[in-house]
């Protein structure tokens, strides 16, 4: 049989998700992760879908894979050692960066030390104009001096970034073609390849997070490669990207900055999945692990793009799907600080040691350990039997917290959690605004550890719509990675007034985009399927400092319609802003092809409707406002479509708890999702 | 206002639930605000506000992540109480410095709308953008050498622009037609709007999950927690007085200095900011309207600062603000009398954040850094395209420093401290769309004080223009002669520069200018002043100052010069390292500028000058300064015991027997 496999890295778990080609059937395991070994915890888990599932190596059709190795090389810095080549007189790009420090309230607030210290930050005589042209042309013996200081100073690799590169990279190149002369075996990483866009620090922090990791990641992906050949995997292993596509592992070697937020980017990809084939056009997914919760917005079946999301303390460039963190994860720590203020977070106790009922010698109270101490979770065991609850231990370290702040054990865990729910909503609040969406008319679909267990208290909390919970939520990332496309991005950075004028020369780039586009798929991806060519146009009008993506249509370039283009960005203007200036003036900073070879989707297999109620496995005493309330206890497995539930209810699974508060009540959907409508918003005034 | 009772009390964790509302509430009116705003200037400059206040005025949410940072607890008290009666719909408007000193200069437009509950109101959403013109003498509505506040523009006394829903279509229409740009007010206006009805939907929300009287009792609740962590902060500081002085480098185009003084008493968990000895009301845009309110916002900015790095726990709301009390007499710098011009209002306020900082520095020596660059100058290059003809004017970086040398270690480089809200302009955006092109941009090595924690470095911008009649304006120039001080036997920070042409036969030093016409061809140079360095340089790491030396952030020469350090030398540099420890130098070191202008204006004098000018009629205080500095210049017998100054004074008034 034909499986497609998808597997997903994370801080304690790597997920792994199996789905049969021929029935649609999904089957799911979590294996821990060996961050010392990296991966190992990949065969690990071969042989237990082989064990579990009876899945061999040669049954594996299509094989996709999310690393962390990057992000983690990044978050630690313990990537290469770089130097970076700047144009002369500007070698503080990445020490002065924009200026503006992390918290402008605190008088010791500083931007992070940049990934190459100013010592090896040198400097290259040469210089181009905005529009491309030579002011001053390289000068070699420059190059030559940086290359003889970097190798003093022990540089392994080396960026180039020059200013405006974007528009024209010949003196990159250049200096690239002399340092590869004197030293074909040093890395060399220029900016206009990483990613050409215009503005100094973001093309050359983008370049040095690359330059940073890619050696490191390239090594790990040949040793995946050939740890699967070993194992008899014959199918090519694919990489997941921040952009929600996949591509060869072979050509992640060389694209490695395009990888380092895939993790969330293709949990977000599998929520849209499971949003648009339960016919939701408007979703939140909501991933809550050990440490963070994250949210996308989801419109249409897909979520939404963005760049210069941070990885550890860098911006990133790159298209990146648009995953915005908001707050805190299951491993939050709880505390009472001197003023007798119960703080959920920032501490998190992570992994290792874990919440305290995870028993591996965690003491402080976690949001995990006040949801036990109410009675939401421990009726079951997580992970795949890799982790068991402890009630004592959460109780203990819970009463700590009840005896700071004067309450009973019950009062402190519903503190801890209401606590961590409200700065949830007041994140979800302000990315509400930024978007200018409403969250009252958003579903909440909850994944990842945790999500399930605190995202209807969230919903409740926001007065969302309703709330979906897919049948997988431990392990949405990996599907989302099993059913991505291959997807890349292209970028020519114009700086052209979009009038008759220019027209021309932004139809022939835009040709040259496609052209690329389609030899990046059929020669580099050697993908025959059909291809989604998705064009469009950083715009802004004359005089603004920032740019909005307006997706254009191809027959608006073959036509040459330059009134659809301009109404295109008046649209999304007034979209995004609530006004649009029809007579102003419009620039197109950057054009963007995005090229899209779809997979074949999936089908779930649909369950046949059933009437009656779904027997409990039991029953549990959960606490609400200080009282006990008896809730029914559900397997998962046992829930079929038509099975109609309501708060306050617990719903237990391999891989997750979904914690049913009352307000919420629903039924399965035909692909087993519970699918629950919040009523009004709790309070004390209707 | 306050209606129906409230409990008195709220639990601690609700209140921590309902703050975390009222947060949401107040960013999602800053995001709302930002993302439907026009103008470039308040997308690249952040100079905005919004927050939501007690129906009395005072502000218990405002937002964290965007807006500026100096208006932490505004107290809209004084312009609410200006309108007679507000209905559901209302939206208030005031853009005038002396109604009620909530405005602060004519550019920014404060909104101010009622929220109702069942009929009742039951608080304020608040907030203002800064506007880039206002109309009046000059483009932009700002200069230094502006005299009165009727040079800076249109002014708005507190009025309704919303009444019951309808838009007051008279009123929009005059402050259009005597703006500069129209268009642009029009729509940031339109933006506040949107951000008021979004804090009203927001408290409606809150509303409905705590209750109305959970509300009452929450929002207050927040203030007074506000109040309770920073009286445990001020607790924690010994009882003392602790003074401290600064210097505004210029009073008025070429003009003297102008003092700015602080005596900060700490008597518990309260303090009293006494700010008597700061100069006199100027005849320029540089004074502080305050209306001597005891708490005034811009008197309070450093203090905010100070709270929140002891402890960035603290809420910033007006909570935070209520241990202390100033006092500040009228007809000076910091509470001048209608109609003395305000507009620069932003420079005083930046200097007088550093002396607040500086006089908390004095009490608590381990906790706090030495002085920081402050901001600099925000330069606009006015230019024509030479290929196209068309007139560009674009703001093209703000240059700033970085932050004081403290005990913990070297002060940011490039921004930091009061400074580090300000965003720069790539230089490829400058030269894609300004026809100058940039010669360099970063940090200037060897600004930072040298210390054994060094101080911030400076950025330098240099640019040369290509058309005739190009006007460059640097707003806030400053700190060209006076500097950040540095303490505990670390060193100054550098002066700030600005130059036409340097390095050639045509250069020119443009000293504090704000305003400069420049020929194709010409180059500017424009450096920040460093901030300020702590602890003796010669105690400095060896290898620290020749880590800076490989960076480049210290010169070959000033390792040696500042640091005692001779690279490849370990005999020479233990011997000159042990000459500087034995040289005589006082604890704080704000340069030989300053230490020059004390020579002659000791204490004592401005003691005298002090009490002289106080009993001055306002409108004479600038002038009798000038000619009391200028006696003094002259005096032979000079004694700095207050005698010449009164000397002066007494032959001043032989002179004017009017205000004898």
């Amino acid at each position: 049989m034909a499986c497609r496999v998808g597997v997903d890295i994370g801080g304690t778990f790597a997920d792994f998700c199996v789905l049969d080609e021929a029935s649609g059937a999904l089957s799911t395991l979590k294996v821990l992760t060996t961050p010392d070994r990296p991966g190992a915890e990949v065969i690990a888990g071969l042989e237990g879908i082989q064990q579990r599932f009876g899945v061999a190596p040669a049954d594996i059709a299509w094989f996709t894979h999310g690393t962390t190795v990057g992000v983690n090389a990044i978050i630690q810095r313990k990537g290469i050692r770089l130097a970076l080549l700047v144009t002369e007189n500007f070698r503080d790009v990445l020490e002065v960066a924009r200026l503006k420090v992390p918290d402008p309230y605190h008088l010791y607030s500083r931007r992070p030390d940049p990934l190459v210290p100013r010592a090896r930050v040198l400097e290259v005589r040469g210089r181009l104009l905005a529009d491309g042209s030579e002011a001053e042309p390289l000068d070699p013996a420059s190059v030559e001096a940086a290359l003889a200081r970097a190798e003093a100073l022990g540089a392994e690799g080396i960026v180039l970034a020059l200013i405006h590169a974007w528009r024209n990279p010949a003196h990159e190149h250049a200096a690239k073609a002399i340092i590869a002369a004197k030293r074909p075996d040093l890395p060399v990483y220029c900016s206009a390849d990483i990613w050409p866009i215009i503005r100094e620090y973001e093309r050359t922090v983008t370049a040095t997070v690359h330059g940073h990791v890619q050696p490191r990641v390239a090594y790990y992906l040949g040793s995946l490669q050939d740890a699967l050949k070993r194992a008899g995997v014959a199918a090519e292993a694919m990489v997941t990207k921040s952009n929600g596509g996949v591509m060869r592992a072979e050509l992640g070697k060389t694209r490695c900055v395009e990888m380092l937020l895939s993790g969330t980017a293709a949990g977000a990809i599998g929520a849209a999945f499971v949003a648009r084939q339960a016919g939701i056009d408007r979703a939140m997914s909501l991933d809550i692990g050990g440490t963070s919760a994250d949210v996308a917005i989801i419109a249409d079946g897909a979520p939404g793009y963005g760049t210069g999301e941070r990885v550890g303390d860098f911006p990133v460039y790159i298209p990146t799907v648009a995953v915005s963190s908001i707050g805190e994860g299951g491993g939050s720590i709880a505390a009472v600080d001197a003023i007798g203020r119960l703080t959920v977070g920032p501490e998190s106790a992570g992994s290792t040691p874990g919440p305290a009922c995870y028993g591996r010698g965690g003491t402080r109270a976690t949001i995990t350990d006040a949801m036990c101490v109410l009675g939401w979770i421990g009726h079951g065991e997580l992970g795949y039997g890799a982790v068991s609850v402890r009630r004592d231990l959460a109780e203990q370290a819970v009463d700590a917290i009840a005896a700071a702040l004067g309450r009973t054990r019950h009062q402190a865990a519903e503190a801890i959690v209401q606590v961590a729910v409200s700065g949830m909503y007041k994140e979800v609040s302000k990315l509400a605004a930024r978007q200018g969406v409403d969250a009252r008319d958003f579903c909440l679909l909850p994944f990842g550890g945790a999500g399930p267990m605190l995202g209807a208290f969230l919903a409740r909390e926001l007065g969302m719509r309703d709330v979906l919970i897919p049948t997988t939520p431990g392990v949405l990332s990996a599907l989302g990675g099993l059913i991505a496309e291959i997807r890349n991005d292209f970028l020519d950075t114009v700086y052209a007034e979009l009038d008759a004028a220019s027209l021309p020369a932004l139809v022939d780039r835009f040709a040259r985009l496609e052209s690329q586009a389609r030899h990046w798929l059929a020669e580099e991806q050697r993908f025959t399927g059909e291809a989604r060519l998705l064009p469009s146009a950083d715009m802004r009008y004359r005089g603004q400092s920032f740019e909005i993506e307006v997706p254009l249509r191809p027959e608006w370039l073959a036509q040459g319609d330059l009134a659809a283009m301009a109404d295109a960005f008046h649209a999304e203007h007034e979209r995004l802003y609530g006004h649009a200036d029809r007579d102003a003036p419009i620039q197109a900073i950057s054009l963007r092809m995005v090229i899209a070879g779809a997979v074949p989707a999936p089908r779930f297999p649909e369950q046949d409707r059933v009437s009656g109620d779904p027997i409990p496995a039991g029953t549990v005493t959960v606490f609400l406002d200080g009282a006990p309330h008896t809730a029914p206890l559900y397997r998962r497995d046992a829930l079929r479509h038509g099975h109609r539930i309501a708060g306050p209810c617990i719903v237990a699974q391999e891989d997750t708890t979904s914690c049913i508060p009352p307000g919420l009540a629903g039924e399965v959907d035909r692909f087993g999702n519970l699918r629950l409508g919040v009523q009004a918003p709790q309070g004390m005034e209707a | 206002m306050h209606g129906t009772t409230a409990p008195a009390t709220i639990d601690p964790v609700t209140l921590q639930i309902l703050g975390n509302h009222a947060q949401a509430a107040a960013e999602s009116m800053a995001f709302t605000l930002f993302r439907t705003a026009h103008s470039t200037f308040v997308k690249e400059t952040e100079d905005f506000t919004t927050g939501l206040t007690t129906p009395d005025g005072q502000t218990f949410a405002s937002p964290r992540e965007l807006g500026a940072t100096w208006f932490v607890g505004l107290d809209y008290g004084p312009v609410i109480r200006a309108i007679a009666s507000y209905n559901e719909g209302d939206v208030c408007m005031t853009n005038d410095p002396y109604s009620g000193f909530v405005c602060t200069h004519s550019p920014d437009i404060h909104l101010w709308k009622p929220v109702f509950w069942k009929g009742e109101l039951v608080c304020f959403a608040v907030g203002h953008i800064h506007n880039t013109d206002m109309g009046g003498a000059v483009p932009a509505s700002l200069s230094r050498a502006l005299t009165e506040v009727h040079q800076e523009g249109i002014r708005f006394p507190p009025c309704k622009l919303v009444d019951r829903g309808m838009l007051d279509q008279g009123l929009l229409d005059v402050m259009l037609t005597n703006v500069r740009a129209p268009t642009q007010n029009w729509g940031d206006l339109k933006a506040q709007l949107a951000a008021m009805t979004t804090g009203e939907r927001k408290v409606h929300e809150m509303i409905r999950r705590f209750g109305i009287e959970t509300f009452r009792a929450g929002i207050r609740g927040l203030l007074d927690l506000g109040e309770r962590q920073a009286r445990l902060v001020i607790a924690g500081i010994p009882d003392g007085d602790y003074p401290f002085t600064d210097y505004l480098d210029e009073d008025s185009p070429d003009g003297l200095p102008c003092r700015l003084h602080l005596t900060l008493r700490i008597r518990g968990d309260a303090a009293e900011l006494d700010f008597t000895g700061s100069d006199p009301q100027l005849a320029a845009s540089l004074n502080m309207p305050t209306g001597g309110n005891p708490r005034h916002i811009l008197l309070m900015v450093g203090w905010n600062y100070v709270l929140y790095t002891l402890d960035p726990t603290v809420l910033l709301n007006g909570g935070l603000i209520r241990p202390a009390t100033c006092i500040v007499p009228e007809g000076t710098v910091l509470n001048p009398v209608f109609p003395a011009a305000v507009g620069m209002r932003s420079m005083t306020c930046m200097r007088l954040q550093g002396v607040v900082m500086g006089a908390f520095r004095r009490a608590l020596p381990d906790r706090l850094p030495a002085g920081p660059a402050s901001g600099g100058p925000m330069t606009n290059v006015n230019t024509t395209d030479n290929r196209t003809g068309r007139r560009i004017m674009a703001a093209i970086d703000p240059i700033t420093g970085g932050a004081g040398g403290s005990p913990l270690g070297d002060g940011a480089d490039g921004s930091g401290a009061n400074s580090g809200f300000l965003k720069n302009t790539p230089v490829e955006i400058s030269e894609a769309e300004v026809p100058v092109r940039i010669l360099r941009y970063g940090l200037e090595p060897d600004s930072g004080g040298a210390g054994l924690h060094r101080g911030g470095l400076a950025t330098v911008l240099e640019f040369r223009v290509h058309a005739p009649g190009t006007v460059v304006t640097a707003r806030n120039r400053d700190r060209s002669h006076f500097r950040a001080m540095g303490i505990a036997g670390g060193r100054a920070g550098a002066t700030s520069q600005f130059w036409r042409n340097p390095g050639t036969a045509r250069a020119q030093n443009l000293g504090n200018t704000d305003v400069v016409t420049l020929d194709p061809g010409d180059v500017i140079r424009i450096v920040c002043s460093g901030a300020a360095g702590w602890g003796p340089p010669w105690e400095r790491p060896i290898e620290a100052v020749l880590a800076d030396l490989d960076a480049g952030k210290i010169t070959r020469e000033a390792a040696e010069r500042d640091y005692g350090v001779i690279p490849g030398d370990d005999a020479a540099t233990v011997a000159r390292r042990a000459a500087m420890a034995a040289e005589p130098r006082p604890p704080a070191d704000a340069g030989p500028e300053r230490a020059a202008h004390e020579a002659i204006w000791t204490e004592a004098n401005y003691a005298a000058l002090t009490e002289a000018l106080a009993r001055l009629p306002v409108h004479w205080r600038h002038f009798a300064k000038r000619r009391v500095f200028a006696s003094v210049a002259a005096d032979a017998d000079r004694r700095g015991d207050g005698t010449e100054v009164r000397r002066a004074i007494a032959a001043l008034q032989d002179e004017f027997p009017q205000i004898a």
